[in-house]
């Protein structure tokens, strides 16, 4: 018998089948680089760019919420995505981003090539753009996403599969797409995009895979490569004197920029964190300092140029990226950055020159070495014997992760989320071939004797203020407040707030699964919210392998005072 | 015992691998016919994917695209029962009902090079072997590549 086929028409977008509203209203249309110039002070109920401001200070000035009244804080409305079929990182995904809000609407990325609007009263979603990611990307540490950059009408979003995209930011719609990663050789991007003037700026992942690390910008309008800054030297270029002089380590070392930089406007330089060299930790095939791996390097916004540099960890193996967040701020009268490296030491550097002002240690076991305040580094345990295994603190995930510190102007002091967990590398020497991971090493990082805490540091002595301590690491970013509050989530699901001054806990949420994510604030209609993307993963097993068995999630919550 | 790839369809129809409730409850994922997609005068690619009766497997269930691009799929179900398809594609992702015996389309595109999985999201079609492979091959383009001597792969 033959049988008609009926016919099933053509296929249709999955999120028609859905209460996508499918249009947000054009409030990104007048969103220039003027107005992120001055997002803080202008508008501040208003987080136009991935840190709040260039500066990196993750600082809001609203006050509504308060040490007084922060106890009557509760959910708004949450948003989740869960997932439909097989994604790559099916174990590893991650809900890592710092929500973007520009007048009531919201801009979040989620893992996987998920991006979405939102009403950011309301939690509906307005639009939705599903990237598809290939199931066998390279990713070294979990299938990630940490945010959205704005302006001028679009949303910039870089991709797993190394590609950086426009989107309509009232539809949706892609509006220009640019490959600017090797797949093949094991690049990959998750860095949240910078816009200074009329370019979007973009550093590449894939430090543990043996490539060369590179920051690139591009036109917003058109997607126009503007300049590519490679973090490592060829041959016979400034720095190439700290790699080998024969062979390609070079070709392979890292200094990937997987996290967003800062931006100071009057020297026009970008402050951009470099990650590890490759191998991690076998340094016999790279002698040298390896520069410009484990530094902060100020770049020329206009030309892609490196001004200066400072390297915090020459030739590092012990796998400590310097790529978290230089934060700018203004001491005496002087133009300061301020880092939190994972190798356990925090740093005051002259952002005009990157002239060291002061280092000081900010966890309690530090048994890799030791810095001096004026940056004498005596290196004293590592792996330096093959198949010899060597135990050091901080671990490879490091006192501080990529999650960042934070810096009130109120209270005049840095917070940081720090990590006290150690770990074992064994060295073990393996051939370089693209696209497999190059450690140089087996690592197994401690699943006991492990803490973590929130501390307040002072920037006038490099000492600790306050700590509020906590039985597993510190694993999220933190976020400051006019309230004089601390917002900082726990690898355990609860969301906190500390009183600024003194680190008491205020108040505390179950938000059901860990914290690994950038909170951001911002009000509508004058109602003060906190927003915090919620899921547990991606490198767990470097920096909480204590709780690699915790429920993983993907859910968005925003809280308020009651109405 | 070990089995060299030359010897597994053999032994996984043995086994009873290779059909439903047979060896185990379902049928190993993409253990069906491979096939790739054709390339018009356009560059768009096209390939033809069907659900055959009772089997709850796509074939091919790996399919084969030379480049990223767009691809128009043509899918039939021949099956006695009624399914579906969640498939990738840049943009979102793209779906269509597919009651017995019914022809559909769809218009996907991936950028790719790397593979990307798609599969029936009714009951659990995806666990019994309607989940299918689109593998894209190629490389990144020139400009996206790396600046340095060309590198050992594996």
């Amino acid at each position: 018998m033959t049988t008609e086929y009926v016919d099933a028409g053509h296929a249709v977008r999955h999120a028609s089948l859905s209460s996508m509203v499918g249009k947000a209203p054009p409030v990104v249309r007048g969103v220039t680089y003027e107005r992120i110039l001055n997002a803080r002070e202008r508008e501040p109920q208003n987080w136009l760019t991935y840190y709040g401001a260039y500066d990196g200070q993750r600082y809001s000035p609203l006050d509504q919420i308060n040490t007084e009244n922060v106890k009557r804080l509760t959910p708004a409305w949450a948003f989740q995505c869960g997932s439909v079929g097989m994604h790559s990182g099916a174990s590893t995904y991650s809900f890592e981003a710092a929500p973007i809000v520009v007048d009531g609407v919201m801009f979040v990325s989620g893992w996987d090539g998920w991006v979405w609007a939102l009403d950011a009263k309301t939690g509906q979603e307005l639009w939705r753009y599903k990237h598809a990611i290939p199931y066998d990307v390279s990713l070294c540490c979990g299938n990630v996403n940490r945010g959205v950059a704005v302006a001028e009408g679009k949303v910039f979003v870089v991709t797993g599969n190394a590609h950086i995209l426009a989107l309509d930011a009232e539809t949706g719609e892609c509006v220009w797409d640019k490959t600017y990663g090797d797949v093949r050789a094991g690049e990959s991007a998750t860095v949240a995009p910078l816009v200074v003037k009329d370019m979007v700026i973009v550093g590449s992942s894939g430090g543990e895979f043996g490539v060369r690390g590179h920051l690139d910008a591009f036109k917003l309008e058109t997607g126009e490569h503007v300049w590519r800054c490679y973090m490592i030297p060829k041959p016979g270029e400034p720095g190439s004197e700290t790699w080998p002089s024969e062979g390609e380590a070079w070709a392979r070392g890292g200094a990937n920029c997987w996290v967003t930089g800062t931006y100071d406007p009057d020297l026009n330089l970008l402050y951009w964190g470099t990650g590890n060299p490759a191998p991690d930790f076998d340094g016999e095939v790279r002698e040298g300092d390896n520069l410009y791996t484990d530094s902060v390097v100020a770049v020329d916004a206009d030309s892609g140029q490196i001004r200066w540099h400072y390297q915090y960890n020459p030739h590092d193996v012990w796998d400590y990226d310097s790529t978290m967040e230089n934060i700018l701020f203004e001491q005496g009268g002087r133009k300061l950055l301020a880092h939190f490296d994972k190798n356990g030491y925090w740093y005051v550097l002259d952002r005009t020159n990157g002239e060291l002002v002061r280092a000081a240690p900010f966890v309690d076991r530090i048994t890799w070495g030791e810095v001096t305040p004026d940056g004498k580094i005596t290196r004293k345990v590592y792996p330096e014997k093959e198949g010899e295994p060597v135990h050091f603190w901080p671990g490879p995930a490091g006192g501080k992760e990529w999650t960042h510190a934070a810096y009130s102007p109120r209270t005049h002091l840095f917070y940081a989320p720090v990590q006290e967990v150690g770990a074992t590398a064994t060295r073990r020497r393996r051939e370089f071939k693209e696209s497999i991971p190059y450690w140089g090493a087996g690592v197994e990082v401690d699943i006991q004797d492990m803490y973590g805490y929130v501390g307040a540091f002072d920037p006038t002595n490099g000492k600790e203020a306050w700590r509020w301590r906590n039985e597993v690491p510190m694993c999220a970013s933190v976020l400051a407040t006019g309230g004089d509050l601390v917002f900082a989530g726990e690898p355990t699901g609860e969301f906190n707030a500390l009183d600024a001054r003194t680190g008491e806990l205020l108040w505390q949420f179950q938000c059901g699964s860990g914290h690994h994510s950038s909170p951001t604030t911002y009000s509508v209609d004058g109602r003060q919210y906190i927003a915090v993307p919620v899921g547990f993963g991606a490198w767990a097993e470097g920096f909480a392998p204590m709780m690699l068995g915790a429920p993983q999630g993907d859910a968005l919550f925003v809280f308020a005072l009651p109405e | 015992m070990a089995t060299t790839g030359g010897e597994l369809s053999g032994v996984m129809s043995e086994l009873g691998l290779d059909r439903q409730n047979k060896g185990t409850l379902g049928r190993l994922l993409a253990h069906g016919s491979l096939a790739q997609a054709e390339e018009g005068p356009d560059g768009r690619m096209h390939a033809q994917i069907r659900i055959p009766p009772d089997e709850l497997v796509w074939e091919p269930s790996i399919l084969v695209l030379p480049h990223g691009g767009d691809l128009e799929l043509e899918i039939f179900n021949d099956d006695d029962n009624t399914h579906c398809a969640v498939l990738p594609s840049n943009g979102d992702n793209q779906f269509i009902w597919l009651v017995n015996h019914s022809r559909g389309t769809a218009s996907l595109n991936l950028d790719g090079p790397g593979y990307y999985w798609y599969g029936s999201r009714t009951g659990n079609d995806e666990g019994r072997g309607l989940t299918g492979a689109i593998v894209v091959l190629g490389d990144a383009p020139p400009e996206a590549r790396l600046d340095r001597p060309e590198q050992p792969r594996p």
